[in-house]
């Protein structure tokens, strides 16, 4: 499966290039601008987007927002996976379209699981 | 967090109702001085909030300008004087008529403006300025604490992704490195990881009990 992630912390995108790519048996692509996650979206329509909230330009919210408005990618799965977990912002994330909500830290050997437990409902799954 | 800001929001909307009432006013405008330098409607009776949201007012101008430089009450006889709230104060402003500004004074500075007319211009303010002045250190008061829990609604998100961003790639680092991905370490380096893991691991506990589940005081 082709993932999307949407992340500007340089070390966090190692993490999550290694743990989508070995663990999850993922292509990953990497960036942190909101024009290029709804561009790319649009392009190569990855399987899943793993999105974080705090982003310079738009936010996570801003660029979910704009992706469930435009029926070229409306379908594809958005996770938030982002350090800002409180109530409201999972509140927020669910209702305008996530799948899930995932907080920072997370522990990369479960990573996967986590992700599989969200995307079961929708009958897909990355790792396999 | 948004509930305390809507009753000050509310008390601050009470507190203008009842000087415009009391002075038996038509309008009466609180405004404060935003991070900017520019003073902001935040509360008013007599006129609609939405169409005073947008109205920035610097305090150099014309009359506000003796108001909020010099601490000092002033009565206004054209609205011109009013600088941007001139446009909507001319259809309560009568040529026999004034606007009062008053300042809101805090501790060490001036605040904001209370905005309150139109009175007759022969009408005394002078004599009832200490009710002015009491009305102006409660809207302080209030305007001060409104400001506090703005700025917290804002700097307790922000300090909670600032703490769990860096624990990310600790905690995933060490993660990484414990479940195997790069094969076995000896059980020293191991034994240091998981020390180092459970510190990762307190800390965000902290983050949560500290920050995430935080109310303010009722």
């Amino acid at each position: 499966m082709n993932v999307l992630v949407a992340e500007d912390d340089p070390d966090i995108q190692v993490i999550l290039k290694m743990v989508l790519t070995r663990l999850g048996k993922c292509e990953v692509s990497i960036t942190y601008q909101g024009d290029e996650v709804v561009s790319q979206a649009k392009m190569h329509r990855p399987g899943l987007i793993l999105l974080d909230v705090m982003l310079p330009e738009m936010s996570g919210f801003e660029i979910c927002r704009a992706l469930k408005s435009d029926p070229e990618t409306r379908s594809i799965p958005i996770i938030f996976l982002t350090a800002r977990a409180m109530p409201v912002d999972i509140k927020e994330a669910l209702a305008i379209g996530a799948v899930g909500y995932l907080a920072k830290p997370f522990d990369p050997m479960t990573l996967v699981t986590q992700i599989n437990e969200i995307l079961a409902p929708l009958g897909t799954s990355i790792g396999v | 967090m948004e509930n305390a800001q809507l009753s000050f929001e509310h008390i601050l909307n009470a507190t203008v109702r009842m000087l415009r009432t009391t002075w038996k006013a038509k309008v009466c405008l609180f405004l404060q001085l935003a991070d900017n330098g520019e003073l902001r409607v935040r509360a008013s009776d007599g006129l609609s909030l939405d169409e005073l949201s947008t109205i920035a007012v610097q305090p150099s101008e014309g009359a506000i300008a003796q108001c909020f430089s010099n601490d000092k009450i002033v009565e206004v006889n054209s609205p011109d004087a009013l600088g941007p709230l001139a446009k909507l104060v001319k259809t309560h402003l009568k040529k026999d008529q004034k606007f009062v500004l008053s300042p809101v004074s805090g501790e060490t500075r001036v605040l904001g403006i209370l905005c309150l007319g139109p009175f007759a211009k022969k009408e005394k303010i002078y004599p009832r300025e200490s009710e002015l002045r009491s009305a102006g250190a409660l809207c302080a008061v209030l305007s001060a604490h409104w400001r506090l829990y703005e700025w917290m609604s804002g700097f307790v998100p922000q300090l909670n992704h600032e703490l769990r961003t860096p624990l990310t790639a600790v905690q995933g680092s060490i993660g990484m490195v414990l479940g195997g991905m790069f094969g076995q370490v000896g059980s020293d380096v191991k034994e240091m990881l998981e020390m180092a893991q459970k510190g990762c691991e307190r800390t965000v506990r902290a983050i949560e009990d500290y920050i995430n589940n935080q109310n303010p005081p009722k």
